[in-house]
């Protein structure tokens, strides 16, 4: 087991270092940044004055190694806009972007999965049928479309929710249900195969002819061989959503991690980039770690190989 | 089977720590929706906005955005006036210059700043000297290269030397400069300083919930009186059409930037329109090889471009028609002549110039979302040159990247680009059309001596016809193609009196319920 972990450990210091690398080159691709933070009248010499203090007018590969020495040791360097620590600004939005996250993700869970089991147990009846096709739509529908559809109802016409913000539990309600429609619909219809695909198997047949209550043979022996594919699923949902709902996030004015990323991104704030693009790897690694884990505990075969 | 039920517990547990440590969890009034919801009088009142400020430190950060939020709460020595942009005198009273090199600045007496320490010279000093100092990074200080020092001649007098004659030194002023207290920034230190921030100005500080909102109080002491709102929340909303849900359920009172195509959506009483002083021009750049190097082929796009049908028919009428390189508001405008619509004589123009204009081709770059239907404006102005046979690649840019195609000379022959908000001829003309000027891309040496001999004057008089002249050439060269001043157009609740001003500043002192 303790190879295992350290394996992995070692795993997620590569994926970590992966993916740093490839964004570092990517956004400088986008071009140099100080041509957006200087006033457009600021003089040539000026320009090439922030680039040397701002260290852009080196060679690439020098940046790119005084970054990494300065990144091993947590230090991303500062906002270029504002001149604060980049990585406090990513981690200050993290708790906002954890409870968004995790809300959904537990209401897509507590809907999903009793609809899916209930769904494959009744095959091919109405209810079945219109589950199946209210997830296809669900799945259909665009996000921020849902969302502002929301907004529009709950809280332009009827009033009884805020539009937008963070703060408070009433500001959770509707971007939580925009971003678990689609993770419903998605875990349903995975929860209805992966329960079709375990019902028709022998043993179930078998403990069916032995009598075993519908309940018991439902719950104990179909549900849990089925959940192996699930949670990969919510594993990788879970770093989804946690990675930040960007759009989401835009539409409900939600101060989370996607809405700075991607506002930093556009203005070309490198450090906080790759300060988020740091936070949300380690977070993917250690979700895939647990998720791993998981399965060892739902199917000890896992754990024998 | 207890196994299992532990890792239920301990999930359990982790949804209700997470939920717990969310930021701003305590469900404050002000956010609440019945607080800042219809209760007009009395109430805070709630702006949305599209983005946030990245700092609240002034004198730093060179962006619209940041400098609207905190000019309420610092004041700035000099402003404008709201409707003509003309200067008035705030922190300070009287403003002379002693020679070409000197600018002295005499200061109001008994103003506080919100933690009562008193403004006085050393406080403009102490702000100006922020924006010098290389190691604080502010973004300002290319446009205040020239300062040399600044000097506190007496408790409510401050001189400014410039290394060479600086004759928009006002404008500098008015544009860019609030006064920060010295006392304090030096007690907390710039970081803390630029998350709390203290000043003279309308409002106190309250609370700043990054891209969420920004909450102010009135200040109860403001040299001017006490404001008449006395609660004021920036809401940061960077969706349009949330913005717009949350303005008709009365969750916000007032937000600025109405797309022209979604006007109709709003009762005409609650629409603000103003002419901004931002301009939106086509270039015609003569700086990279090809036909626009030949000032009848510039003439002849002039002429095969119709902006009054553009302004009626993409932008839906909303736009200020201009015919020269500045806009109507600006102090140094001069009437110019109109090029007009006259599809024949571009034709013609092309043909003398030794061009077939079936098979010329020419690139136009765009931005998209960055001016009132920019993109779309590109696109009818490619169909109308077409019109007269020319083909046009309209290529459309990200904005950070079309900015940089621009600086960097890499456009196509011609792109679309605003500029503003503008007051004064030099700041307009000066960045525009000399040759290491970008943002234009046109430049011809006799203008160019004749914009540095302008800028060096300082007769109020001598300028303006200096820069009078210069319009009349750029236009006669066809410099570019001017478009329109935008429409800056705001929702207001009908329960707000709100006056829009030209500058786009939102300075809630000026505002008040109804």
């Amino acid at each position: 087991m303790l190879d295992f972990i350290v394996k992995r450990l070692l795993q997620v210091v590569l994926v970590v270092f992966l993916a740093l690398t490839v964004v570092f080159f990517l956004i400088r691709l986008s071009g140099d940044p100080t041509t957006l933070f200087l006033p457009p009248d600021a003089p040539r010499e000026q320009i090439e004055e922030y680039r040397e203090l701002l260290g852009f007018n080196r060679p690439l590969y020098v940046q790119y190694g005084d970054f990494m020495f300065n990144a091993v040791q947590g230090d991303f360097g500062q906002s270029l806009r504002s001149g604060e620590d980049a990585l406090s600004l990513v981690l200050q939005r993290m708790p906002a972007t954890f409870q968004l996250a995790i809300s959904a993700l537990f209401l897509s869970i507590i809907i999903a999965i009793p609809l899916g089991v209930l769904s494959a147990y009744k095959r091919n009846t109405f209810f079945d049928k219109a589950s199946v096709g209210i997830t296809v739509i669900g799945q259909a529908i665009p996000n921020f479309w849902f969302g502002l559809i929301l907004i529009y109802i709950f809280a332009a016409q009827l009033q009884l929710l805020p539009s937008s913000g963070g703060g408070s539990l009433s500001h959770l309600v509707l971007p939580v249900i925009t971003l678990a429609l689609y993770s419903v619909s998605r875990f349903v219809r995975f929860t209805r195969s992966a329960m079709l695909d375990v019902l028709s198997k022998d043993y179930i047949r078998t403990s069916r002819a032995a009598g075993a209550p519908t309940s018991r043979l439902i719950m104990k022996y179909a549900l849990k061989n089925s959940l192996i594919p699930i949670i990969t699923l919510v594993a990788l949902d879970l770093g989804v959503l946690l990675g930040g709902a960007v759009i989401t996030e835009a539409v409900f004015s939600w101060p989370g991690v996607g809405r700075l990323l991607h506002q930093s991104l556009m203005n070309r704030d490198f450090p906080i980039v790759l300060a988020g693009v740091f936070i949300i790897a380690i977070i993917y690694a250690v979700i895939n770690f647990i998720a791993d884990i998981l399965y060892a505990y739902v199917n000890p075969q896992i754990r024998v190989k | 089977m207890l196994r299992k039920k532990g890792v239920i517990a301990f999930l359990l547990v982790m949804v209700l720590v997470l939920a717990a440590c969310t930021e701003g969890t305590n469900t404050d009034s002000t956010s609440n929706q019945s607080d800042s919801g219809e209760d007009g009088n009395g109430g805070p009142l709630v702006i949305g906005f599209e983005a946030d400020a990245s700092t609240l430190m002034a004198n730093h950060d060179v962006n619209y955005t940041t400098d609207t939020l905190i000019r309420n709460i610092y004041d700035p020595l000099i402003d404008r006036e709201g409707e003509t942009g003309e200067f008035v005198p705030v922190l300070a009273e009287e403003w002379e210059n002693i020679d070409e090199l000197t600018w002295r600045l005499k200061l109001k007496e008994g103003v506080t700043f919100h933690n009562g320490a008193q403004f006085n010279a050393d406080a403009v000093k102490y702000s100006i000297d922020y924006i010098l100092n290389e190691e604080n990074g502010s973004f300002y200080r290319s446009r205040w290269a020239n300062v040399e020092e600044v000097v506190a001649v007496s408790e409510y007098e401050v001189e400014i030397h410039t290394s060479v004659p600086f004759p928009s030194m006002i404008q500098r002023i008015a544009e860019d400069l609030l006064i920060v207290e010295p006392g304090y920034v030096e007690e907390v230190g710039i970081e803390q300083a630029s998350n709390e921030p203290v000043g003279t100005g309308a409002y106190t500080f309250v609370d700043w919930s990054r891209d969420n909102h920004l909450k102010l109080v009135a200040y109860e002491d403001y040299w001017q009186g006490s404001p008449d709102i006395q609660e004021v929340e920036f809401r940061i909303i960077p969706e349009f059409s949330a913005r717009m849900s949350a303005f008709m359920s009365g969750e916000i009172h007032l937000f600025k930037n109405i797309p022209v195509d979604s006007v109709e959506q709003f009762d005409s009483e609650e629409i603000g329109e103003i002419a901004s002083s931002r301009i939106n021009y086509l270039a015609l750049s003569n700086l990279v090889e090809g036909p626009l190097q030949d000032v009848k082929v510039r003439q002849a796009i002039n002429y095969a471009i119709d902006a009054d049908e553009l302004l009626e028919t993409v932008l839906n009428g909303y736009g200020t028609r201009i015919t020269g390189p500045l806009s109507q508001i600006n102090s140094d405008y001069t009437e110019t002549e109109d090029y007009g619509y006259d599809p024949d004589l571009a034709v013609q123009l092309i043909e003398e110039a030794g061009y077939d204009p079936n098979e010329l081709t020419l690139t136009l770059d765009t931005p998209s979302g960055r001016y009132p239907m920019d993109s779309h404006v590109a696109q009818a102005i490619a169909s109308q040159l077409q019109s007269i046979g020319i083909t046009v690649n309209v290529q459309v840019n990200e904005w950070g990247r079309h900015l940089e195609k621009i600086q960097n000379r890499e456009t196509g022959d011609m792109y679309i680009l605003g500029w503003g908000p503008a007051f004064d001829g030099q700041s307009t003309i000066e960045n525009l059309f000399t040759q290491e000027a970008p943002y234009s891309s046109f430049y011809q040496e006799d203008i160019e001596e004749k914009i540095t001999q302008t800028n060096q004057l300082f007769d109020q008089d001598e300028r303006k016809a200096g820069y009078e002249e210069i319009q009349q050439d750029l236009v006669e060269q066809a410099a570019w193609v001017p478009l329109w001043q935008q429409a800056d157009l705001y929702a207001i609740s009908t329960s707000l009196n709100f006056t829009q001003r030209v500058d786009e500043k939102l300075n809630v002192y000026e505002m008040s319920w109804k």
